[in-house]
């Protein structure tokens, strides 16, 4: 097997304009009140990832069992479950994050653009598939060379401060950072709030120009302000790049996601828009979960 | 009993009380050490007040210099001061310097790897052993250098033109600097290891995660974030390992020759083969001679002035990881 250890050229594909957006109510009877944030969804979206019968068992523990996915460009995938589902798991393998642990076995394939993602070298790989934490976490470096420093470690030469200028700009632009930093660029990310943290990790990875986003419970440690920026945020970034989230808060899934996968114990229960699992849950064990009966 | 806690009266032992305490040790310990630099002071105070700047320069034979000083208290009549130490200083110097160097950059690869790299059962082993070796008193590392390393340097390493060639100035016979700075090397590396791997096991996992998830790999990670975040353990491993390597006297007086002469790095690669003197074991080999008022002075300003670099080896390491402390970092 040979690895591609070029990059092949980033599939950056344009999508059409959206259609105009029309309020939707939440379906009745299931407690939601905020209404979809993703109204007026792209038409279109595009098969990037394919997760297909995938198991991944940590030293003989099994952690998520034959699970079949597509991710596309154009919506928000999210990932919902009671604690210890396998749902991070699951998201940690698709940039191949779960191979530090020494103990975890990957069954099944996971496919970028129709290529095995065993076979690219997996520093390039997460570039292409970046990844934010739960925990915001900010390099201890100014808030200008955290969103550098993936820049400066892809470059060859040293690059200077000037050159990068425009990209790091434009990804504290992309994650609606900029203007509450643009004149603290020198300063220590770690004095920024926590919602701006998890803001500028946003941010880093974006500077990666990533074509999937990997986003593990981004606002489980957030108040509900910040929640809401990234929230817009991440509805707005799905044309570009093809977003997973893992939640636990089923009020956001609800909002921010086009489709929606519900895992339980390692098993995905049920895969649907978002409209359709929540106000219409197929499974039994789906329709208990997403009216509260456990978890 | 009176003293007994009862919940009329409160406990018997109070946090005031204890504050108190705790207060008055504290006064205690910096009032103790103020005295011992006010002592080491004006002790030495007639030796620098006869020399002047001139005590730090060269000029004359050292061992001369401290004949005489020896001499005049003997006789009585009037005591000589005349004291130039630039051959001690600049002995203290290069063995220092060299080994600090030499350790910090063995204990930075050591540390990393096994913090980052060795397997865990691997780890587990090399922790306690470099802790151990941190422990050795450092006069056992000073036999092994007199038994195995100084012999092998003059039997083997030095050749006899090299000894033909400064004979008349010096004999190599293997007390030299490169023995003093390979067991003082030896010495002070694995205290280095020892703190910078507790830097670097405190650097955050989250940061390195982050930094892998960008696609960077493992060693750029590690050099870039785990080692630049524990750079205030680095230069706090630094300067204690300096300031251990500036004060030792038994195991550098064992190899370093004892001689109060100056290796000139522009004669070649042979100056790592001659012998020098640093200033601690100076007072080592000098100690019976305290008891002259003159050369009391001289051993006390020569205290003085290890206790002044080991200061400003100190406050030097404070003000660095204030400055890199500014972004957050362990």
């Amino acid at each position: 097997m040979e690895l591609l250890r070029t990059p092949p050229p980033i599939r950056r594909l344009p999508l059409p304009d959206p259609e105009p957006a029309t309020e939707v109510m939440a379906p009745a009877g299931a407690g939601f009140s905020a209404a979809r944030r993703s109204i007026g969804a792209p038409q279109f979206s595009i098969r990037r990832m394919e997760v297909d019968g995938v198991s991944i068992s940590y030293g003989g523990k099994r952690a998520v069992r034959d699970v079949s996915l597509p991710i596309r460009q154009g919506e928000v995938l999210a990932l919902i479950g009671p604690s210890g589902c396998g749902k991070t798991t699951l998201l940690r393998s698709l940039n191949r994050l779960t191979e530090l642990t020494a103990t975890a076995r990957l069954e099944g394939s996971i496919r970028l653009d129709d290529v095995d993602v065993t076979l690219i070298e997996p520093t390039l790989l997460r570039r292409r598939v970046t990844m934010v934490f739960q925990q915001p976490n900010p390099f201890p470096m100014s808030v200008f060379d955290n969103v550098a420093y993936v820049l400066r470690e892809q470059g060859s030469r040293r690059a200077r401060r000037r050159t990068l200028e425009p990209a790091v700009h434009s990804a504290l632009q992309r994650a609606g950072l900029f203007d509450e930093v643009k004149d603290n660029l020198r300063h220590p990310a770690l004095k920024l709030s926590g919602g701006q943290q998890q803001r500028l990790c946003i941010a880093r990875a974006l500077a990666a120009e990533p074509e999937v986003l990997l986003l593990d419970e981004p606002c489980s440690a957030l108040d509900p302000q910040s929640t809401q920026v990234i929230e817009d945020l991440i509805v707005k970034l799905r044309d570009d790049v093809a977003v997973v989230i893992v939640t636990h808060n089923l009020q956001q899934a609800y909002r921010i996601a086009d489709h929606v996968a519900f895992m339980y114990l390692g098993d995905l229960v049920e895969y649907g828009g978002a409209t359709a699992l929540f106000g219409s849950p197929r499974e039994q064990r789906t329709r208990e979960y997403v009216s509260g009966a456990f978890g | 009993m009176e003293d007994q806690y009862s919940p009329e009266y409160g406990p018997s032992w109070p946090d005031r009380r204890v504050e108190r305490l705790l207060g008055a040790l504290v006064v205690f310990v910096v009032g103790l050490l103020l005295a011992l630099i006010a002592v080491v002071i004006v002790r030495a105070w007639p030796s620098f007040a006869h020399n002047g700047p001139a005590w730090f320069g060269p000029g004359g034979s050292v061992e001369d210099q401290l004949n005489a000083i020896s001499l005049s208290a003997a006789t009585g009549s009037h005591y000589i001061y005349t004291f130039h130490a630039w051959p001690l200083i600049w002995s203290t110097i290069l063995i220092t310097g060299g080994a600090v160097l030499l350790a910090l950059f063995a204990a930075l690869f050591v540390s990393v790897f096994i913090v980052e790299f060795a397997p865990g059962w691997l780890a587990n082993v090399l922790q306690p052993v470099v802790r151990f070796l941190a422990s050795v008193p450092s006069v056992i590392y000073g036999l092994i250098g007199v038994v195995v390393l100084v012999p092998f340097i003059g039997n083997h390493l030095v050749s006899e033109e090299q000894k033909a060639s400064v004979a008349g100035v010096i004999s190599l016979t293997g007390y030299s600097l490169l023995a003093a700075v390979t067991v003082l090397t030896v010495m002070i590396a694995p205290l280095m290891v020892s703190i910078f791997s507790d830097g670097l096991r405190a650097v955050k996992p989250g940061w390195l995660e982050g930094s892998l998830a960008l696609g960077v790999n493992r060693w750029r990670t590690v050099w870039k974030i785990g080692v630049r975040s524990a750079r205030p353990a680095i230069v706090a491993g630094t300067v204690l390992a300096l300031a251990r390597a500036i004060g030792e006297a038994v195991m550098l007086a064992m190899i370093s020759g004892s001689v109060a002469f100056a290796p000139n790095p522009a004669d070649g690669l042979i100056f790592i083969y001659e012998p020098s003197r640093p200033l601690a074991p100076t007072i080592v080999k000098n100690i019976d001679q305290l008891s002259s008022p003159p050369f009391n002075a001289t051993l006390f300003s020569i205290a003085a002035v290890l206790l002044f670099a080991a200061a400003t080896a100190s406050l030097a390491g404070h003000l660095a990881r204030r400055a890199m402390r500014k972004y957050g970092a362990a």
